[in-house]
């Protein structure tokens, strides 16, 4: 049995994504992360979660990912009934219009931009974190 | 005819083969072939024969054989004749009378036999003479020397006061082109003789006999005596004695020659042009003579047409290496224009023309003799409407386009093609006038005289009165080669327009896609050095936040790394701004551009919310444009308009829109440190900003997007600016 985290990441950036763990543990030393590298680990690690009935709280996936995009990504994780609840978010350095219409199309539940600076970042996850857990908790 | 209407443009009706007369220095008497009796006796044979005219009508041929006392048997003669179709070989025949030595001619006329009887003359050698002169006239390299010689030669043999060439040209008329003569005379080289001068039915007749003598115009000629009505109707043409016209021979007394000989020049079956032989006293030479000159005539005949076939062909040639030159120079890397006008050969040698123009791309090019600027204008748009078929010609230009006549000199002849009729562009190439340079030798005042016997006399100059009137306006007619070598070379020129215009069009896709590169270059790159610009960042601050032994100074360091990292982000978002625009698909919509402005304004001037800077709003209108990229338009203008008038005392800046013709034009305008005139062309260039802006914040970068954004929208943008006063920038919008 495999406990899920709170929040699970897709980032193949090894950098931002060991910023990340700091700026999480920054705003809640009681945050769990689960960082995959690409999309295929992802897509594996989910359905053991689905298969396991664990649900992540919050799912971050980085648009540009190596494989699998962060956009194909997320249609799969939309196909699958046991994530319908779960809040997706797209996490880019891209703020391209184009690249946030098609997230949200496909039903993203936000779009965030990849804050410059670790500063910014933990404000960023602090923002998420107040919104997605704990005003927004209904959802979940 | 009545002779009182003869003058010289009428007398080309005049029936000069049948004139019932011949010149007296001898005598004439026909042969009905039938009944070998005699049918004609001209009446001067009393002063030869002692017999009158009237006696010898009717009788048998036998009867002149006996009078003649030589043992002549001319019927076997007319036999032979008959059976050669020709007496050529048989005249002339010696024969005595009364101790004096004549040559008897025979010649077929119709029904009956010629004889004719004129005294000899000659006493020297001619054979050896003409064989000489031919190798000297041949020697000539070329057609000038060889027509040169040629009157030389003929002078020196048949010693006449004046031996002239005399050409026709293409219209009939003629021109003196070598002439060698006694020294007393006036010359007459170079001048134009009209065509009715020799009259058709005379040129007809100068290409069935070879030479032509007129031993006096003072004597009287001698009737033909007949006993039937038929005596008048006898035809002469092929007499030696034939009777001059009357005109003519008031001609020749008119210019005061008193006998003429001429000797005919036929190229390619056509009367090329004579040798026209005057003497300004009555001047007789025999048949014999005659026949060494026709050999000469001859022999000049076929060399002038084989040298003007050379000339022709050298010529033709001439054109076709200018040809070939063109269209190899064509086929190169340079200007059309270029290639026609500036190099070693130019359009103007693929034919005879004096001058040629071209308008091309807007832009009018000449090369020799055209007519100016103006005239050429009016004529361009003349052709513009009057030409049907890509290539037009004329040789008589002003008869047809009346303005012509102003420039007749140069250009009443010319050929014209046109490469694109909808670009208003061709090529016209031009001939002059061919009578600018005619002479006349005659006295222009003299009338046409009525003499006693009710005859005009004419003068030279009354002649040429008329014959200038005729060819006024009118230049050498277009050969089929020059009309063949201006429609080549347009389907070359045309050629090497449409290849170079699918070269610029190549490029200009080439173009377009290295752009579209540049910009998903730009884009890449600015996105691919975010995330490790984030990296620097990022860790920078996370050292200084964990790291609890970090001092002041270290941290103070870090500091720099970060503001390093920052500046540097801010300018790949800017570049990435700019790339982003050239990607941009844009969709336009009616802009609510009050709305827009005021937010733009709200947004860049919060940090300067405490200052006294003034925002004044005039009219805005909407405007069709893409939201985000016309909103970024007016932040940057805006941002810069507020940013450099920040120091100034009362910052104050005014925006409005009006409509101005199909545009509407927007302008901000502020009271800030203004734009060096020597930057101004480079406000929009990359990167590029003033030295005296160098502590006002700024990357460069702005107004290259505001361009490239409003490139997007068809609008343009301009400005106006003075330093320390302020700047305007304007932007037209299309409605």
């Amino acid at each position: 049995m495999t406990m899920s985290p709170d929040i699970f990441y897709v980032e193949d950036d090894k950098d931002f994504a060991f910023i990340m763990q700091y700026a999480v543990k920054e705003v809640n030393e009681g945050l769990t992360v689960n960082i995959v590298e690409d999309g295929n680990l992802a897509i594996n690690q989910l359905l053991k979660y689905a298969e396991e009935k664990q649900k992540p709280k919050l799912i971050l996936l980085d648009l540009n990912l190596p494989g699998i995009s962060g956009l194909d990504l997320l249609k799969r994780i939309k196909e699958i009934p046991f994530f319908k609840y779960v809040p997706v978010i797209l996490f880019s350095t891209s703020d391209d219009l184009n690249d946030v219409k098609s997230s949200l199309e496909i039903g993203a539940n936000a779009f965030l931009t990849k804050p410059n600076g670790y500063h910014n970042l933990i404000n960023c996850v602090q923002s998420m974190y107040d919104f997605w857990f704990n005003q927004n908790r209904s959802i979940n | 005819m009545n002779s009182n209407n003869v003058d010289l443009t009428n007398c080309d009706k005049e029936p000069i083969h049948i004139p019932g007369r011949i010149q007296s220095h001898g005598f004439l008497v026909s042969i009905d072939a039938h009944s070998l009796l005699i049918a004609h006796v001209s009446e001067n044979i009393k002063s030869f024969l002692q017999i009158d005219a009237q006696a010898l009508l009717d009788a048998p041929l036998e009867q002149l054989e006996q009078l003649l006392e030589n043992d002549l048997q001319i019927s076997q003669l007319f036999k032979l004749g008959e059976s050669l179709q020709s007496f050529e070989t048989i005249s002339p025949l010696p024969v005595q009378i009364r101790g004096n030595s004549y040559y008897l001619i025979i010649s077929f006329s119709g029904p009956f036999y010629l004889l004719e009887f004129e005294p000899v003359t000659i006493q020297y050698d001619l054979q050896n003479k003409i064989g000489k002169s031919v190798s000297e006239i041949l020697s000539g390299k070329n057609l000038r020397s060889l027509l040169n010689n040629t009157a030389k030669e003929i002078k020196e043999i048949i010693h006449y006061d004046r031996v002239m060439v005399y050409k026709f040209l293409e219209d009939g008329h003629g021109e003196v082109i070598a002439e060698v003569k006694e020294e007393a005379l006036e010359p007459f080289l170079g001048l134009h003789y009209p065509a009715s001068d020799i009259p058709k039915q005379a040129r007809e007749l100068y290409k069935l006999n070879f030479t032509r003598i007129i031993a006096d115009v003072n004597s009287t000629s001698a009737a033909i005596a007949a006993l039937h009505e038929s005596a008048a109707a006898l035809d002469l043409s092929h007499s030696v004695l034939r009777a001059v016209s009357p005109i003519h021979i008031q001609y020749l007394k008119n210019m005061g020659v008193e006998s003429s000989f001429s000797i005919s020049l036929i190229a390619h079956g056509e009367l090329w042009g004579l040798i026209a032989c005057h003497n300004y006293s009555p001047k007789f030479i025999d048949y014999k003579a005659r026949e060494a000159a026709k050999l000469i005539g001859k022999i000049v005949s076929s060399a002038l047409e084989y040298r003007e076939d050379e000339e022709e062909t050298e010529q033709n040639n001439n054109y076709q290496e200018a040809m070939n030159f063109l269209t190899q120079q064509l086929s190169k890397d340079e200007s059309i224009v270029s290639s026609l006008s500036k190099q070693h050969y130019s359009i103007r040698d693929i034919n005879a023309a004096s001058g040629v123009a071209m308008v091309f791309e807007h832009e009018v090019t000449t090369i020799g003799e055209t007519p100016d600027a103006s005239q050429l204008r009016e004529l361009f748009d003349w052709l513009k409407v009057t030409m049907n078929d890509s290539v037009y010609y004329t040789h008589r230009l002003p008869e047809v386009f009346n303005p012509a006549k102003e420039y007749k000199k140069i250009g009443s002849g010319i050929i014209a093609c046109i490469l694109s009729k909808d670009l208003d562009e061709m090529i016209v190439w031009f001939k002059p006038e061919q009578i600018t340079a005619i002479k006349w030798a005659g006295n222009p005042d003299k009338p046409v005289m009525q003499s006693e016997n009710g005859l005009m006399s004419l003068s030279p100059r009354n002649s040429f009165e008329t014959f200038s009137e005729s060819v006024e306006n009118t230049a050498f007619k277009w050969t089929k080669n020059e009309i063949s070598n201006v429609m080549k070379i347009r389907e070359k020129i045309i050629n090497a327009i449409n290849k170079k215009a699918g070269e610029i069009r190549l490029l200009n896709e080439r173009l377009k896609r290295a752009y579209d590169e540049l910009d998903t270059f730009s884009y890449t790159i600015s996105h691919d050095l975010r995330t490790p610009l984030t990296s620097i960042k990022s860790y920078t601050e996370l050292v200084m936040v964990s790291n609890k032994s970090l001092d002041e100074k270290g941290r103070m360091l870090l500091g720099r790394v970060v503001a390093g990292a920052d500046k540097m982000g801010f300018l790949i978002n800017e570049i990435l701004k700019l790339a982003r625009v050239g990607r941009a698909e844009i969709e336009l919509e009616q802009l609510d551009m009050d709305k827009l402005i005021r937010e733009s304004v709200t947004e860049v001037t919060a940090p300067f919310i405490h200052t006294n800077l003034e925002v004044v709003f005039g009219d805005l209108p909407p405007i069709l444009g893409s939201f985000p990229l016309i909103t970024q338009v007016f932040t940057n203008l805006i941002s810069n308009a507020v940013k450099y008038s920040s120091h100034a005392e009362n910052p104050k800046v005014f925006i409005s829109g009006t409509e101005e013709g199909d545009d509407i034009v927007y302008k901000i305008e502020d009271n800030g440190i203004g734009i060096k005139v020597d930057h101004h062309d480079k406000v929009f260039e990359l990167f590029k900003r003033m030295d005296n802006v160098k502590d006002i914040e700024g990357t460069g970068v702005g107004l290259a997007i505001v361009k490239r954004i409003l490139e997007k929208h068809n609008a343009r943008i301009w400005f106006e600016s003075e330093l320390k006063v302020g700047t305007v920038f304007y932007i037209a919008f299309k409605k």
